[in-house]
């Protein structure tokens, strides 16, 4: 099952240096990229139809294509601010090959022209960060950037900056408020798609994973990205598995394979044995799926999207039949309450509200208007935002409600009893 | 831009195309709630309270962020979308601290006003459940904060980030718990502008340390007026209280919108200016030597000096005076051959001015002078001056060092002759700013026993003479 795209040097000791990467293939795709004219490689990308893996599953080359080449300079940021609840590959790429990301960010510069990067990372992320530091400066030093990279008359400078410790900074026009110096509030979306603007100038972000997948499609050719996983999903991913299960870790898969199959084999089915209650498909902001949904679901984004969740960040979280869902909601929501940015009202106000009310419930306070109001509420938060953390929070409340609604009503009847 | 055709609820109107739908709809009257948006500071999307319908769109959009198009069909009262408004603004009150009675803004407040429009749910909140925060916050510059009561549109924050520059407010904190603050410790300035975040703050987190629990707004009257501190000629309203048996008393005075010349501001200095016009504040009736006396007595005290001084009599005007009351001045002085000068030592003030609105020259009709034949020349005045043993002195603040008879606005410490005349506040008129406009003002004020302005004082003692 497991494919090594991303991950092909993850279990090789001491990648992270750049002599080892070396030795094993690191920075081998430049002189070939260097080669190419940059719209080719972006071509390149189209085909392969890579989606960007940061949660939302945009086609990556289409967004390279909304950079206007006309201004000068122009930026690609790298979203390293992985904080989605229960989301931690891109940490892998970050500690064990941050070579392949800086090869990667050189290709995807050179396809889209920004002359600076940014990667912009999660300021919980000090190891990574430093080790990324590391990793940047052993590239300067061998002339992998900077001015006239490998006498390609390509020229990046890479800047590394940390996050503030803010989730909203993970969505892209937040992160470049952010990294812009102002509060991290996302940005009114224009009316037609149109590139990142970062101080008025072009910029693109993308993820981390996506961006280090870039030099093998160039590599090796889009088909041989597209001969793995589904059409619409084409390539693979790194999938990570948290929560009650065996072996918990971060797999690199391709996609559309049965999660069950998944949870199963790789991950050692549920831990200690006991049946399974429910799986959060994508990082905490995806629906949860019961454990009969969860048989029928296939690790792709068209299947889980139909479902009603989403493939996210593929980070599942697997919860066994001793969850309290009322609990593990509650655990969510006062995530949410703690981490909206506050600027919309729907989301300042309804985060707050929502995870007033579950702890009524959790405290045994609650009632029938209770759950009625959670409902409201969230409907409320549904679509009327600026970016997508409230209808996120949205889709969860609804999904933990209509799905386990009994569990809720339980800790009503404590309180008659 | 064309002009395009949208629907409105069934009626149709014309816009420009391109331009923002909400205030196109406010513009036409359509009652649009809204809190984060305002024509001078632009579009900020973050109430989401101006949600309108629009057809072929699946939900409902914010009216701020949309621009007006050819055949928009907009609807603004169906059930729907006023239960989209409705739940929008009792999640702007769940964390509010509904305490009406004791608020300011009560009577100006958007929040009870939508609470009025499209409100009137039962509440659903627990109190104990509501977010506190710092009730009483001394921003400086009379701001007073009470960030229990803010509904976060940044109308403040970006009002001192885009409009002044020195980004005095921000908002500190995430989700529930942000709130508008300061930079400590230097608190609000914004350069001499920081009490129009009082006007443009929605609902009572902003409110003026020198108007607040003076007056409930509900008693006062507005009317509109020209701000008279510096030769801009800012537009006002005068927000005045009409008292049954006594004087008129002025509350404040606030912005009023005139695009050409001070748009939707005005300084703080030029705000708090009506302390100068209410009350005790103008002189009322005639003095001399240090006593009230009655205007016949006044007038007979001026006939007697005019003719003891003979020839030597030199008139000074206030350049802040109305057209009108300067043209029956300057008549009356060639009438009488007394030369009459318009110039006023310390009226211009360098530290005064900025690239704003505010203007060094700090007489209110300046531009008036040259356009009367009124003589600016500064050396021939000195002169006159000195040759002079009785100065007429027409509420001009130059010091002089002769005998004089002052026909002020303000009571003076002297105990020479004083006889009052109507403030700007009491008397109609025209005056022409810095930039060559003319504008008209009202009386507002109604006094008991008024105070005549100057030309109705001129024409009384013409004959006199």
């Amino acid at each position: 099952m497991i494919q090594r795209i991303v991950s092909r040097k993850f279990d090789i000791p001491d990648a992270h240096r750049i002599d080892v990467a070396l030795l094993h293939g690191g920075y081998a795709t430049l002189s070939k990229a260097f080669a190419m004219e940059p719209d080719a490689i972006t071509t390149e990308i189209e085909r392969s139809g890579l989606r960007g893996k940061g949660g939302g599953g945009a086609p990556t080359g289409k967004k390279w294509r909304l950079m206007p080449k006309t201004i000068s300079p122009s930026y690609l940021v790298v979203n390293a601010d992985e904080s989605e609840p229960g989301t931690f590959k891109d940490r892998q790429i970050l500690q064990y090959d941050p070579h392949l990301l800086i090869e990667g960010i050189i290709v995807s510069a050179y396809a889209m022209g920004a002359d600076h990067a940014y990667v912009y990372i999660r300021g919980e992320y000090k190891a990574f960060h430093d080790r990324l530091v590391e990793a940047v400066e052993e590239a300067y030093e061998r002339g992998y950037l900077g001015e006239n990279i490998r006498n390609s008359g390509f020229n990046l400078s890479l800047s590394v900056h940390r996050g503030a410790g803010a989730y909203i900074c993970g969505e892209k026009s937040a992160l470049l408020e952010s990294l812009e110096g102002k509060r991290g509030h996302p940005r009114l979306k224009p009316a037609k798609p149109e590139c990142e603007w970062y101080f008025g100038h072009p910029a693109t972000v993308n993820n981390v994973e996506t961006i280090a997948t870039v030099p093998f499609i160039v590599q090796e050719g889009f088909e041989a990205y597209r001969a793995y996983g589904t059409d619409q999903s084409p390539g693979t991913m790194l999938f990570a598995m948290s929560g009650h299960i065996s072996r918990p870790g971060v797999y690199e898969l391709p996609f559309g394979l049965r999660m069950m199959e998944v949870i199963d084999e790789l991950g050692g089915g549920v831990k200690n044995g006991k049946k399974l209650k429910a799986v959060i498909p994508g990082g905490a902001s995806t629906p949860v799926l019961t454990a009969e949904e969860a048989e029928k679901a296939t690790l792709d984004y068209e299947t889980l999207s139909a479902m009603g969740s989403g493939l996210g960040t593929g980070g599942m979280i697997i919860m066994d039949e001793e969850s309290c869902m009322v609990k593990a909601l509650h655990n969510l929501l006062s995530f949410y309450r703690h981490e909206s940015c506050g600027q919309c009202t729907p989301c300042r106000e309804g985060t707050g509200w929502v995870d007033t009310l579950i702890r009524h419930i959790l405290a045994g306070r609650g009632d029938e208007t209770h759950i009625q109001t959670l409902l409201d509420v969230s409907k409320t938060m549904n679509g009327q935002t600026i970016c997508v953390f409230a209808p996120a929070v949205s889709g969860v409340i609804n999904a933990f409600v209509k799905k386990f609604r009994p569990e809720f009503e339980h800790y009503f009847q404590r309180s008659e009893g | 831009m064309n002009n395009v055709t949208i629907t409105v609820n069934a009626q149709t109107l014309s816009a420009p195309e391109g331009s923002i739908l909400l205030q196109v709809l406010l513009d036409n009257g359509v009652s649009v709630p809204h809190f984060c948006y305002h024509e001078a500071l632009g579009v900020d999307g973050n109430c989401r309270m101006c949600m309108v319908e629009i057809e072929g769109q699946k939900r409902p959009q914010i009216a701020c962020n949309t621009r007006v198009k050819e055949g928009m069909s907009i609807r603004t009262l169906s059930d729907s979308i006023m239960a989209v408004k409705r739940s929008i603004l009792e999640l702007e009150l769940i964390n509010h601290p509904v305490d009406c009675p004791i608020c300011d803004q009560a009577g100006e407040c958007s929040l009870q006003n939508y609470y009025m429009e499209v409100g009137l749910y039962e509440s659903r909140i627990d109190r104990a459940d509501k977010v506190r925060k710092a009730k009483k916050v001394d921003l400086g510059s009379h701001v007073i904060l009470d960030q229990e009561r803010c509904v976060l549109c940044a109308r403040c924050t970006r009002f001192t980030e885009n409009i002044i520059g020195t980004g005095d407010l921000v908002i500190a904190n995430r989700g529930n718990h942000a709130c508008v603050t300061t930079f400590e410790p230097q608190g609000l300035k914004a350069d001499g502008y920081a009490m129009n975040v009082v006007d443009l703050c929605p609902v009572g987190a902003l409110t003026s340390g020198d108007f607040r629990f003076h007056q409930r707004v509900w008693f006062l009257k507005s009317d509109p007026s020209l701000c008279h501190g510096c030769a801009r000629g800012c537009s006002i309203f005068i927000d005045h209280y009409p008292q049954k048996y006594g004087d008129d008393l002025i509350y404040r005075y606030r912005p009023r919108v005139e695009r050409e010349v001070n748009g939707f501001f005005i300084c703080d200095e030029g705000r708090l200016s009506y302390k100068n016009h209410t009350g005790d504040a103008t002189l009322t009736t005639p003095r001399y030597s240090g006593t009230a006396i009655t205007l016949s007595e006044a007038l007979e005290l001026y006939h007697q000096k005019l003719a003891a001084s003979g020839s030597g009599v030199v008139a000074l005007a206030s350049p802040s005076l109305s057209c009108e009351n300067l043209t029956a001045l300057r008549d009356y002085c060639l009438q009488y051959a007394i030369p009459l000068f318009g110039v006023e030592r310390g009226s211009f003030d360098e530290t005064f001015g900025d690239d704003f609105l505010r203007l060094n020259d700090r007489a209110a009709n300046r531009s008036a002078l040259p356009l009367l034949g009124i003589s600016e020349d500064e050396s021939e005045m000195n002169a006159a001056l000195c040759a002079a043993s009785l100065v007429l002195n027409f509420d001009n603040q130059t010091p002089v060092s002769v005998d004089q008879i002052h026909f002020c606005v303000h009571p003076i410490d002297t105990r020479e002759l004083q006889i009052p005349i109507a403030p700007y506040t009491e008397q109609s008129g025209s005056i022409i700013n810095a930039f060559g406009k003319v504008q008209k003002f009202a009386s507002t004020i109604r006094r008991r026993h008024p105070v005549p302005p100057l030309h109705e004082l001129l024409s009384t003692i013409k004959g006199l003479a």
